[in-house]
């Protein structure tokens, strides 16, 4: 995308003059006892109309805050203590709520991050698109126009794209579309062309959202002339209703069958829908400037490489520029011209994307860029494609093709298959179906796939805490679902789990210690004065201080609490971790360290992982073979240099394609 | 929508089964004789009490009474009163006066309680927030019987305002005063529950978001922190009916309304069973019914349940 | 976490008023002697409704009894009725709520439903009821297992929902795959991490039990009037309201402010242990 700007566009951003200019901004935060927490230090950045401009940060960096301050929405206590913020030339900071309730909506719009709690459950989708509407006066303005329209139906209009407010109604909709059949045959066109105009009507004609002048030039692309087209476009396009416009506004975000989708409700959709709609909220009313808060970081990678791919179309043909928060280096370089890398409230790093990516400057930036999965697997591709030794950049060094073949299956599932009864349904849905791989002794395995496909119920039913519906689950080679009593316990001994939410697998009313001496009082394990030394080697292993063993997890932060659940899964010398989703909570610096410990325990004790993720881009950085997952069913099963060199199914490559920055032509450095 | 509201029926059958048969044990499986009680201090004439037990079925096995009781009461035979009244004809007496009694407090708590909540969410801090968050502290601590003596001290003896007590057949203006104490409870639950709502829901990012598309202060309240805080109140509302009218009770007896809770209270104290378990069974109906009502209504204030 | 609640409890204005008085209520109740030297019975009607004095600050009642005294010696009472309800309540609705979200299935289907009847039949009345049949002699202790009778209910459905929650949370799915056993968990852990609505509703209860047993001895079903009540005094005190109120205000101020500390107390709690919720 980057190489894509032309200079023209680029000329006229700067003659421009910066659409949002923020300068020396400083955020405060004031805590229950009065006292100031910097939240935003000295943070300059600009955004030029019709530019993406991303923010990148890891959370607490104060990305979000400042996007906020520009929107006048700060949250509880943060207020704005210094510097400025203009758009356009006018200066935003000290103004009242009521004047940027003007600006809000019309003028700067905002996708937020959590699709889930953004909407709200009890009114109707279309309700809350037609709410932004209403607030902005475009609804009035809308109908007038409309009945201006319908007046001016004989006299030449004038303008042109999505200025033109004259949509397309759904009334009207069939007898445009026979005036245009007939008059295509009436000009000859037949064939191929007629069919495949005719396609092109079906598509782009969109009630509420295609206007007069796209109808016009549409047909005249078909092959009418100039007169004939622009006498169709103003006989049958002359304006549509509200519902029209909002189903239109629906559709244009990427919502299919917007008509009806607009009278469901929040609960009704799913995160990817409810993005969309909350991306139709923010552009309805045509802003210059949309803030996109990490829009798409709580939905599956191919979603939202959907969902963005669709977002950068919408806006450049409306010309918005875009205010990109994420934490996501690849991403963010990927979709941005313009990269502003934040660290502890202030702005460390900022200037084209590809040059920050390159050449980063600030250690920290360079920590960043050096520990972004996205781009370590990119990396590794093109030194490949160079034929140069990849070998040299990985963290993980895959084991070899002979000892994969040698190396005996320490755990092994055939033919796995899970069933759950859904709510009021009478057929059972199939979580996990027909399932067959095996982990080797001392590798790694990873299973990938998205929300639903069924990876973490396998890993339920390895680690027990599951029974397969039919099938089995062997570790060394003896069913796991027939385990009972003293077996049972002896089989917990040697397989154990990571999991994914380091705030919810540790009990907060446990201390450090006790959490980590859980598992050796349940096998009772040693005394109390060697269970207190066991505790310290373990907190040594994870690369963390003794003194935490007083501490609550809810003192610890997210990268912490995970080492004390590493440590906590290594008390009992186990020979398997199942890993399921651990490092995806954490920020990239932290997930980065986290994976060279898993990486490092590994090559010490010959420690097998079963690896769940969502993350392909992380595969690379730990696995030796690949299972990928959909639907409850295995697509490929690959080692990992096969897997990203050769996919052979399209599902494989679609995940491969959605890891952010793949695209990147990266210099190597 | 018909399939939802049937299974909830289904389901309040083992409900009222059990709650009468719980009542009925507590009436009349428990110790103590009502037959004697009946006699008060005079001594007991064995025949008489025989004739009178044969009557009332006391002398058949206790769930052989239970089932001749429920096949009774599915015709309103609720039987007579020691004093030989049929108990329809007194519960008929009563009941008009005790609706008319919860209605007005409900109408009182409802008004008033949403109202102030709703003041005191919005402008929390300022210092009327600060004195209608006490007042209903202290509401809720004061027992609805010493209310009820302030009220009929203050209001009706000392500044002669209102009547002190109903009577038997009393108006609007007799059971303004009762129909206060006995709502007053509630409603400062109602002004806590609202407000404790709304400032939660403030902070709700769908509330950000509505800010965000350039809503002013005022339809951002009212259309996405009001309209979501006010589901959980019309649900509490909804389920207070039924506690008004078996609440009333304490201000009946204050202000001497001869109503269902003082009609209650004097059967109890005779010893009437079959008057007490009826009027229990009813009180226990409508509480069932408001609670079908309450769900039926939140189901349409909450598209989230719908059907659910 | 319960660090993080004491944290912001010691610097909850609400929690530090409602502490004080109820640590000032407590040694009302066990040391009544130090307050007053007065005997709460010895009544005589030649001091019938007479003006308070320097050693009788609150005055008399219509029986001539020293109506301070009477308030100091009747806090013992309440906080007795209050506590022990409350303490019977939160093990009997804890037992059965837990046994019902731990179980599920048709365990908690049942207990359900007997939940449901229980709700459906409220406290006063049946509380009435049960003392009516019993009315042969009154003690504290018929009051206090009357009140858990009903009383579990709300704390049984609060425990149920507790548990169901903690249940679902990952460190249990943890602990299994360690080699836990289910009862373990939820000894270990489940419990543990109910017990924070559960306090909130025990505190808020206890205030409650109060006024019921206070309405009960008003009612005259509650403690016999050998018993030196509040309620019973209010009670009492009807008949002279008309013409001298404070005797009716003084038992009842006491009442009040004792329901009031343990209701402020409650929400201070609340505040602590779910800052989601702040009350204030």
């Amino acid at each position: 995308m980057t190489k894509n700007i032309n200079e023209n566009l680029v000329a006229m951003q700067r003659a421009h003059g910066p659409l949002l200019e923020v300068k020396d901004l400083a955020i405060d935060f004031t805590t229950d006892d009065k006292r100031a927490v910097h939240a935003v230090r000295s943070a300059s950045f600009s955004v030029y109309p019709g530019q993406w401009v991303a923010i990148v940060g890891e959370s607490g960096s104060g990305k979000s805050t400042s996007a906020m301050a520009v929107l006048g929405l700060l949250p509880g206590t943060g207020h704005v203590v210094g510097g400025s913020i203009k758009l356009d030339g006018q200066e935003l900071t000290g103004l009242k709520q009521k004047d940027f309730d003007k600006l809000r909506g019309s003028r700067m719009g905002l996708v937020p991050q959590d699709p889930m709690s953004n909407l709200n459950p009890v009114w109707r989708i279309g309700t809350q698109v037609q709410e932004s509407l209403k607030a902005n006066g475009m609804d009035v303005a809308h109908e007038k126009r409309s009945a201006l329209a319908k007046a001016l139906a004989g006299a030449e209009v004038e303008v042109r794209g999505k200025d033109d407010e004259t949509f397309l109604g759904s009334d009207k909709l069939p007898a445009l579309m026979d005036a245009a059949k007939t008059a295509l045959q009436e000009a000859g066109v037949s064939g191929e062309a007629y069919d495949q105009a005719l396609a092109e009507f079906e598509r782009d004609w969109v009630p509420g959202s295609e206007t007069r002048w796209r109808v016009a030039d549409s047909l005249v692309k078909a092959g009418l002339d100039e007169d004939k087209a622009w006498d169709i476009a103003k006989r049958y396009v002359t304006g549509s209703t509200m519902d029209d416009r909002i189903a239109g506004l629906l559709a244009e975000a990427g919502l299919p069958d917007a008509a009806t989708r607009a009278r469901q409700y929040p609960h009704e959709f799913s995160g990817g829908m409810r993005q969309r709609a909350l991306i139709a909220i923010g552009l309805a009313c045509r802003p210059d400037l949309l803030i996109a808060d990490e829009p798409t970081s709580a939905l599956d990678v191919t979603v939202q490489k959907k969902i963005l791919d669709h977002l950068h179309m919408l806006t450049d043909e409306l010309g918005t520029a875009v205010l990109f928060i994420t934490h996501d280096l690849g991403l963010a370089a990927e979709r941005a011209q313009h990269i502003v890398v934040m660290y502890k409230g202030q702005v460390v790093e900022s200037g084209p994307s590809l040059e920050v990516l390159q050449h980063p400057q600030h250690p920290y930036t360079k920590r960043l860029v050096a520990a972004a999965p996205s781009l370590a697997s990119q990396r590794i591709i093109s030194a490949k494609e160079r034929g140069q030794d990849a070998a040299s950049l990985m963290e993980h060094h895959v084991v070899g093709e002979e000892k994969l073949e040698k190396s005996e299956n320490i755990i092994t599932v055939e033919h796995l298959t899970r069933e759950f009864k859904l709510p009021r349904k009478k057929e059972m849905f199939k979580a996990v179906d027909d399932v067959s791989f095996s982990v080797k002794r001392g590798t790694t395995l990873a299973i990938v796939g998205e929300s639903g496909s069924g990876k973490s119920t396998v890993a339920n039913m390895v680690l027990k805490l599951l029974e397969p519906t039919s099938g089995k689950a062997l570790y060394e080679g003896k069913d796991i679902a027939s385990f009972k009593g003293k077996e049972l316990l002896d089989f917990r001994r040697h397989v154990q789990p990571v999991f994914q939410n380091p705030y919810g697998s540790l009990d907060p009313m446990y201390s450090i210690f006790r959490s980590i001496e859980e598992p050796l009082r349940i096998h009772g394990i040693g005394d109390k004065t060697s269970r207190r030394k066991r505790v310290r080697e373990l907190l040594d292993m994870v690369e963390m201080p003794e003194s935490v063993m007083g501490r609550y997890p809810n003192e610890l932060s997210g990268g912490q609490r995970q080492r004390i659940a590493i440590a906590r899964a290594m008390a009992l010398d186990p020979d398997v971790i199942v890993c399921d989703e651990a490092v995806s909570a954490l920020d990239v610096l932290v997930q980065d360290q986290v994976l060279r410990l898993l990486n490092d325990l590994q090559a010490e004790r010959g420690l097998s992982y079963l690896f769940i993720t969502h993350d392909l881009a992380v595969v690379r950085q730990i696995a030796d073979e690949v299972v990928v997952m959909q639907h409850g069913k295995l697509v490929e099963h690959a080692t990992t240099d096969e897997v990203f060199d050769h996919p052979k199914m399209q599902y494989t490559r679609d995940l491969l394609d959605a890891i952010p920055g793949g695209k990147l032509q990266l210099g190597l450095d | 929508m018909g399939k939802y509201l049937l299974r909830r029926i289904l389901q309040v059958i083992p409900v009222v089964l059990g709650t009468t048969l719980l009542v009925y044990a507590l009436v009349f499986a428990l110790p103590g004789d009502p037959v004697k009680a009946m006699f008060g201090d005079k001594p007991v004439n064995e025949a008489v009490a025989a004739q009178i037990r044969a009557e009332y079925n006391l002398d058949k096995p206790f769930i052989v009474q239970y089932l001749l009781f429920l096949r009774n009461a599915l015709t309103l035979d609720f039987g007579n009163t020691f004093a030989g009244q049929p108990v329809i004809d007194e519960i008929a007496r009563a009941f008009p006066v005790t609706i008319k009694l919860a209605l007005m407090a409900f109408v009182f708590e409802a008004i008033f309680g949403v109202v102030f909540g709703i003041i005191s969410g919005f402008k929390k801090g300022k210092w009327y927030d600060t004195v209608i968050l006490i007042v209903s502290l202290l509401l809720i601590s004061v027992p609805t019987f010493v209310t009820g003596f302030l009220g009929q001290y203050l209001l009706g003896v000392k500044w002669s305002i209102l009547p002190v007590t109903a009577g038997n057949n009393p108006g609007f203006i007799d059971l303004l005063l009762p129909a206060m104490v006995l709502g007053s409870v509630s409603m400062a639950y109602i002004i806590r529950l609202t407000r404790a709502e709304i400032s939660s829901n403030i902070a709700e990012d769908y509330v950000r978001t509505a800010r965000a598309k350039g809503m002013s202060n005022r339809s951002v309240m009212l259309r996405h922190v009001l309209r979501n805080s006010l589901i959980p109140v019309v649900t509490y509302l909804g389920q207070d009916i039924a506690a008004l009218m078996g609440g009333a009770m304490i201000s009946e007896t204050i202000f001497n309304i001869h109503g269902v809770g003082w009609l209650t209270y004097q059967s109890i104290l005779k010893g009437e069973g079959n008057l007490v378990v009826s009027i229990v069974t009813l009180l226990m109906l409508i509480f069932v019914v408001c609670n079908l009502i309450v769900d039926m209504l939140y189901a349409v204030l909450d598209p989230r349940i719908r059907y659910a | 976490m319960w660090a993080d609640a004491w944290r912001s409890l010691r610097k909850n204005p609400l929690f530090i008023i409602s502490g004080i008085l109820i640590i000032f209520i407590v040694v009302v109740a066990l040391f009544p002697g130090l307050f007053t030297k007065q005997d709460p019975n010895y009544c005589t009607l030649d001091n019938s409704l007479g003006d308070p004095t320097a050693q009788h600050p609150f005055g008399f009642d219509f029986q001539g009894c020293d109506v301070y005294t009477r308030v100091v010696y009747g806090t013992r009472t309440s906080l007795m009725v209050g506590l022990a309800s409350t303490i019977l309540v939160v093990i009997i609705g804890t037992l059965i709520g837990s046994v019902a979200g731990f179980f599920g299935g048709w365990v908690d289907a049942v207990l359900s439903r007997l939940n449901d009847i229980f709700l459906a039949l409220p406290i006063l009345l049946g509380a009435i009821v049960v003392l009516q049949m019993f009315k042969t002699n009154g003690s504290i202790w018929k009051i206090v297992l009357v009140i858990a009778l009903f009383g579990w209910v709300s704390t049984a459905r609060i425990a149920r929902g507790a548990v169901m929650e903690a249940k679902n949370l990952e460190f249990n799915t943890a602990s299994t795959a360690l080699g836990s056993t289910p009862v373990r968990n939820l000894f270990r852990h489940i419990l543990p991490n109910s017990m924070a609505p559960i306090i909130v509703i025990g505190t808020t209860s206890l205030a409650s039990y109060i006024v019921l047993e206070a309405t009960l001895s008003f009612l005259g079903v509650g403690l016999p009037s050998s018993t030196v009540s509040w309620g019973g005094d209010i009670s009492n005190a009807q008949t002279s309201l008309m013409t001298n109120p404070m005797v009716l205000f003084y038992p009842s101020a006491a009442l009040a402010i004792t329901v009031l500390s343990f209701i402020m107390l409650g929400d201070a709690v609340k505040d602590a242990l779910d800052p989601k919720s702040r009350t204030a």
